[in-house]
């Protein structure tokens, strides 16, 4: 519905899919990043608030031929987010310098319609109040405010890092605008010991994602929805890029 | 004052001119079920303000369920109120009068039942407000909010002279002369109302054909308009004015008395097989484009839309044959439509049908995978879910049945029923 | 006087008029303040944004993560990798990410508890606690009796706790059993000299036989670090990574190469290996007897076997040849209560490859000597055998000690179940144990003190397990213990002190900087966070291959699985805890099918097995093997090899905390400990189970 609004700037993730061995470090550093509640049942996928999901992919065939691969899913802040252009309340808004959709916690009314339309599965709804095990709750960050049950929540690319960035080169005397590569990483970014998650503008030449999304090998999820995410994946296996994607039986894999 | 009789009622100074009513004490009686089962239902409303939605069994891949197919499925049936009023008023069809009071209160019901639905369904009851207060103007969402809260007004309004007409009320001149004022504006509401219903029937249909990212329900624009936006227009008008023949008929079984003419509902039934007809045209070319053209282009094919028995074929072939195409045609036709039993089941059908197309579209789009590693998850409401609708359905009884025993809404009721 | 028209025209006008005041618009505007600032929602603490980070290492992450902490006002909140960590390079595991919101878990023990007569706890204080140590510690040293078990891995705590265990007149001070020991008997075996390395960052080629060097085995974020830093995005990995076992786990779907080989074949796999390389002549002094006992080892008959694919065999040993530097590292997935022999066979292949004291191969580091006079050395602490001693106890074979002291360990959760433990315990005189949690062993224990986390006290970490390098650094704490917790050093040398026995030094603080002095590290960098590492090796001696051992181990295992029984492979990730610790509340949304079915363990096996079995997914189950039997759900993952089934780890913990209690089951349940023929070393197994419809 709304039209694609061209940045200077784009923050991009590029995650490469051959490199992610399913620890779990990024979703935790998110969930403690982001004062993300704990959950007794975790395993509750339905339920449980993941900013950052990994899901494991199989390649389908029977053992011994059998791969896997994991997939790491953060909000894919879309170039045209499906999201967005539903809200009734403006609580989620793509229109900040970088191309982050942002989201409003206090002035989400919490309907959901969001969720019904982002094909990533990338939003969550509190449906219970936050709650940390006694005393658990002096480890929140001062970062991202808690938030109440009946409100949408998503990842965010770690907003307050970009704003802690800008505030640093301000400080310094530097281009806020210009941030050189790797002044403001996401948390899961730091947090994969494996390194499998870049982070960047993609614009700007002088980051690294800008050469690694031009991989042969890199693709989007769901990119013939129209959604122009701006999370990419790498992956030298055919299989793993099919799956990045509905195709029919006789299309060839992109990417 | 008229002599107390004692033969009738005690409360039979209420009830309209020259219409028999059962005993208090039987109708109160008759109230007891539903009342304890509204009971139940505010007690489920209660929990789920209380504690939150994690009372229901909505969650992240349903954000949307049973509520939400129930508010669509009812305003749908609810459409009564406006075609049937635009009809009566704004094209001057007289013969609907006689209907279109209960029309009225079908539609008010639904809708604000929906309303009602909707308080429960947003996380932040505190803030639905917002959605005037920062209205996103691209929201299809946000014409709904505005559309129905601003037609459910209307409804108020055209309910209200109907409760004034209350034999012991009217009997005050003020209300009589309100009354009589609201009548006379009644068209321009007929109107406003008609303009609205249109639009949010059209922008509940719109909801789901925006969601390009869905698959399942997205419909390309027409100008600037979804498809649904217009299939749901259609599929509301098609069917709402048979539900509203239906709640008389089932009016009619319950009190013994009948209360509207067979013509009348004839004519209804007539106008429900032309436009569901009309619906159920577009609808197959909407399916056949669906098939053909937005689901190869989103790399997926007919046979991935359902899953096992719970989103099988089942629904779509119940939905646009046995629920469609067989009540359009029996409705349309007028040697079918005249059988009373043919008449009364295509018209349970067509409203089968719709709210089937409400609830595969609100459900089952949601639960079938659109990442290619995902897998269909199903969904059950849970007794929070239903317990709500259930109050919603206790509501509408409870007024349904204040309003038949105290109000003039079937003006044939005192001819047909002279013996 | 008001009537009644008048009270209307009054009740409308003031409804009108009162939107004219601000009371509707301010009204609604507080409306959407309370919205999002209800009291029970926690409430930000900024703090002053004073940020401030401490560099230290993770004691609870087996692969010593470094870790840079955030605290705002002093309160830590976050762990975040330290990318001058030369061992984990700026790396941080899923389980140190949650260590601070760890210190805060509900079953955090909170202050000394007593247990009394009845089996309840009663809560005392330090003072008491230490009465009551000081007496039993006492008794102890007169009938040398104590046996003291550690679960730390790494640091001088071991030496302080084997110094107080034989300043009592006592011997029996052990570790935990873990990979270290079981590779340390095997360099043992060889007759080498110092302690076993891998170079894995500077290797080219890594075939992991069992050990998941991705996951959980050794220096793990280090050496995924080194892996993910040698595969570039936008360019030709310059390292490649076999991963030879049952499963295909994380460090699998990491690996180029999976060779899925049925548990508890590594031997033949291994010994196929060198069939090959043998043949393809490779050669290497002193091996005569291995080329004669790898001789009948054709990738047919590891086929038969391991159940591996001959083709998949030989493509490993070609990138093996081809390597410019390959190093392979035997291990399992457990990382306790290995078998040694196949270590052995890694090493001696190791060598036939030229691969010792190489960058990139397997080094052979010297240890230091210990600080504390009356500790035992590095070969002793590792020769100590608990599995062994637990069950000399539980057969009669020696009395039961007359008092255990358990420190920051969980062996009756973490120990076989047939092991025997919960025997030693109770026959104990007295039990002591020293936790940061309330777990299954401190709740069977006499007197239980709550020890600091290691975020919360000074402690050191000396050259982790599987670290190529020599390897020294302080960890710093980085906030005050929690409630009533102390750190256990301190509390042990000021008992031990008062009843006569001096240890050498007044405080742990002293003990670690003697350390420094004796490595020759300056205490003031070290404090500043600094790690210090070297390169230096032994020089290696002829190594004496064990041929009759390894027969003999070889036989042990070569008995045919019995028809309908499947072989228990484990699948261990490290976010789900450690054997002294439990899934961390932040880790539990990690948490996925492959481990849990509906609340049980998931039973993984690949759809072949399944059919032959007559099972079908999702169907409850039970695993049978003995006496032991534990409940699970089928599920289906082509990831498993033919005849096994695929259990989790880290699981089944049975009154830990809401995060843990009601998940799954115990998979060390089903083990028992046996002597691995051979080398006589307490191994842990799990039979083969039948699998019933439960």
């Amino acid at each position: 519905m709304s039209a694609t609004q061209e940045f200077r700037i784009k923050w991009g993730m590029v995650i490469d899919l051959d490199k992610c061995t399913g620890c779990g470090s990024c979703m935790v550093a998110c969930q403690a990043e982001n004062n993300v509640p704990p959950a007794e049942d975790g395993l509750n996928r339905r339920r449980a608030l993941n900013w950052l999901l990994v899901y494991r992919l199989s390649n389908g065939k029977p053992f011994p031929d059998h791969d896997i691969a994991y997939l790491p899913r953060p909000c894919m802040q879309c170039g045209k987010p499906s999201c967005v252009s539903v809200c009734p309340v403006v609580a989620t808004t793509k229109d900040e310098e970088g191309g982050i959709v942002s989201q409003v916690t206090p002035r989400c009314i919490g309907c959901r319609y969001c969720m019904a339309s982002c094909p990533y599965h990338a939003r969550y709804f509190n449906w219970h109040d936050p709650v940390w095990p006694a005393g658990m709750e002096k480890t929140l960050t001062p970062d991202v405010s808690v938030r109440p049950r009946g409100v949408v929540e998503k990842c965010t690319f770690c907003h307050h890092r970009l704003m802690a960035a800008k505030d640093r080169a301000y400080a310094e005397g530097r281009d806020p605008e210009k941030l050189p590569d790797g002044a403001y990483v996401t948390s899961c970014t730091e947090a994969c010991p494996n390194g499998a998650i870049s982070f960047g503008d993609v614009n700007n030449p002088e980051h690294k994602v800008h050469e690694l999304i031009k991989s042969p090998y890199a693709f989007r999820l769901l990119e013939r929805l129209g959604t122009d995410p701006q999370v990419w994946y790498v992956s030298r296996r055919e299989w793993v890029r099919r799956l990045g994607d509905n195709y029919l039986n006789n299309e060839p894999t992109k990417g | 004052m008229e002599g107390k009789n004692y033969n009738l009622p005690a409360d039979a100074a209420f009830f309209p001119e020259g219409v028999e009513r059962c005993s208090l004490l039987r109708f109160l009686l008759h109230l007891v079920p539903i009342v304890l089962l509204g009971l139940w239902g505010a007690y489920a409303a209660f929990r789920v303000l209380a504690s939150g939605l994690g009372v229901t069994a909505l969650d992240d891949y349903f954000g949307f369920g049973l509520w939400i197919a129930f508010d669509l499925g009812v305003i749908a049936l609810g459409a009564g109120a406006f075609f049937s009023g635009a009809l009566r008023y704004l094209l001057n069809i007289d013969k609907l009068k006689n209907i279109i009071n209960l029309a009225v209160i079908v539609g008010f019901l639904c809708y604000s039942g929906a309303m009602l639905i909707l308080v429960l369904d947003i996380g932040q009851p505190l803030r639905a407000w917002f959605g005037y207060w920062h209205p996103n103007v691209h929201s299809m969402l946000t014409e709904v909010i505005f559309c129905i809260t601003c037609y459910c007004l209307v409804l108020i309004i055209e309910y209200v002279p109907l409760m004034l007409e209350n034999r012991q009320i009217v009997k005050n001149r003020f209300a009589h002369a309100l009354a009589h004022n609201f009548h006379l504006i009644m068209p321009l509401f007929a109107g406003i109302g008609a303009f609205l219903s249109t639009f949010h029937q059209g922008s509940l249909g719109g909801m789901y054909g925006v969601l390009f990212a869905r698959p399942y329900v997205f419909r390309d624009g027409f100008f600037i308009w979804p498809w649904t936006f217009f299939l749901y227009i259609l599929s509301a008008v098609g069917c709402g004015p048979m539900f509203t023949v239906l709640v008389a008929t089932f009016m009619e079984k319950i009190t013994g008395r009948k209360l509207v003419s067979w013509d009348v509902k004839q004519l209804m039934g007539k106008i429900c097989g032309v436009m569901f007809s009309i619906y159920m045209i577009f609808k197959l070319l909407d399916t056949i484009a669906w098939i053909f053209g937005i689901l190869p282009d989103a790399g997926m094919t007919f046979d991935q839309m359902f899953y096992g028995w719970i989103y099988g074929r089942w629904l779509l072939f119940a939905e646009l044959i046995v629920c469609g195409v067989v009540p359009a045609y029996l409705l349309l036709r007028g040697k079918y439509r005249a059988k009373p039993s043919l008449f009364y089941i295509s018209g349970l059908l067509a409203c089968t049908g719709v709210v089937i197309n409400r609830y595969v579209m609100t459900v089952q789009t949601l639960a079938m995978p659109v990442l290619p590693f995902d897998h269909w998850e199903t969904y059950a409401p849970n007794w929070a879910e239903w317990g709500a609708s259930a109050m919603v359905f206790a509501y509408a009884w409870i007024v349904v049945a204040v309003s038949y025993r105290y109000l003039p809404i079937f003006p044939q009721e005192k001819e047909l029923n002279s013996k | 006087m008001l009537d009644r028209r008048g009270f209307l025209k009054f009740v409308g006008g003031a409804a009108v008029g009162t939107l004219a005041t601000p009371v509707v618009w301010k009204g609604l505007d507080d409306l959407s303040i309370w919205t999002q600032n209800w009291p029970w929602i926690p409430r930000l603490d900024k703090g002053n944004n004073l940020n401030t980070y401490i560099t230290t290492t993770s004691k609870l992450c087996p692969s010593a993560s470094g870790m840079r902490v955030r605290l705002v006002n002093g309160r830590p909140v976050r762990v975040l990798g330290d990318v001058n960590n030369p061992l984990s390079r700026g790396g941080v595991s899923a389980l140190a990410s949650a260590e601070v919101q760890l210190r805060y878990s509900p079953a955090r023990l909170k202050r000394p508890l007593r247990k009394t007569s009845d089996g309840t706890y009663v809560a005392i204080s330090w003072s008491e606690a230490e009465t009551v140590l000081r007496a039993e510690l006492a008794k102890a040293a007169k009938d040398g009796g104590l046996l003291c078990l550690s679960g730390d891995e790494n640091g001088t705590m071991n030496e302080l706790l084997s110094a107080l265990t034989v300043a009592t007149g006592s011997s029996d001070f052990y570790l935990m059993p873990g990979e270290a020991q079981t590779t340390a008997a095997a360099w043992k075996s060889l007759g080498g000299k110092g302690r076993v390395g891998y170079d894995f960052a500077r290797s080219d080629y890594v075939l992991a036989v069992g050990a998941g060097v991705l996951e959980n085995w050794g220096p793990v974020v280090g050496n995924r670090r080194a892996w993910g830093q040698a595969r570039p995005q936008d360019g030709e990995p310059a390292m490649r990574l076999a991963y030879a076992g049952p499963v295909q786990n994380n460090t699998a779907a990491g690996a180029d190469l999976w060779l899925p080989i049925r548990p508890g074949t590594e031997m033949a796999f291994l010994l196929g290996i060198a069939q090959i390389l043998f043949a393809r002549g490779c050669q290497s002094a002193g091996v005569e007897s291995f080329v004669q006992l790898a001789s009948e080892w054709t990738p047919d008959k590891v086929a038969a076997v391991t159940g591996l694919a001959p083709e998949r065999l030989q493509m490993a040993v070609e990138q093996l040849l081809s390597a410019k530097a390959p190093l392979i590292i035997v291990g399992t997935d457990l990382a306790q209560g290995g078998e040694a022999v196949p270590v052995i066979l890694g090493i001696a292949l190791n060598t036939l490859l030229d691969r010792i004291n190489q960058d990139g191969g397997l080094r052979v580091l010297p240890v230091a000597e210990p600080v504390f006079s009356r500790a035992m050395s590095y070969g002793d602490m590792m020769a100590q055998d608990f599995t062994a001693a637990v069950r000399a106890v539980a057969e009669k074979k020696r009395p039961a000690p007359s008092m255990v002291m358990i420190y920051e360990a969980n062996p009756v959760y973490a120990m076989p179940g047939g092991a025997g433990v919960e025997a030693l315990l109770q026959n104990a005189g007295f039990t002591v144990s020293f936790s940061c949690f309330f777990d299954e062993t401190a709740k069977q224990c006499d007197l239980i003190l709550p020890a600091a986390m290691g975020l919360e006290r000074l402690d050191d970490v000396s050259t982790p397990f599987g670290f190529g390098e020599s390897f020294y650094t302080l960890c710093r704490p980085v906030a005050k213990p929690l409630y009533e917790a102390r750190a256990a050093g301190d509390v042990l040398l000021g008992v031990a002190r008062q009843i006569g026995l001096d240890l050498g030094y007044a405080s742990y603080k002293d003990a670690l900087e003697a350390k420094a002095a004796r490595l020759g590290i300056d205490w003031g960098k070290l404090m500043e966070g600094a790690c210090i590492t070297s390169r230096v090796t032994l020089p290696l001696q002829s190594l004496i291959f064990p041929s009759e051992q390894i027969a003999t181990a070889l036989q042990g295992r070569l008995a045919q699985p019995e028809k309908g029984t499947l072989a228990v492979a484990t699948l261990t990730k490290l976010a789900f805890g450690t054997a002294d610790s439990a899934i961390p509340p932040f880790c539990t949304k990690l948490v996925t099918d492959a481990e849990l079915t509906a609340g049980e363990l998931s039973a993984s096996m690949n759809s072949a097995t399944i059919r032959s079995l007559g099972l079908s997914e999702g169907m409850k189950v039970r695993l049978v093997a003995g006496e032991a039997s534990l409940p699970a759900r089928v599920r289906a993952f082509e990831g498993v090899a033919m005849g096994t089934v695929a259990l989790a780890t880290g699981f089944g913990h049975a009154n830990f905390d809401a995060f843990n209690n009601g998940k799954g089951s115990n998979v060390m349940d089903l083990f028992t400990a046996v002597e691995e023929p051979g080398t006589g070393l307490a191994v842990w197994r799990c039979p083969d189970v039948k699998i019933v419809k439960a």
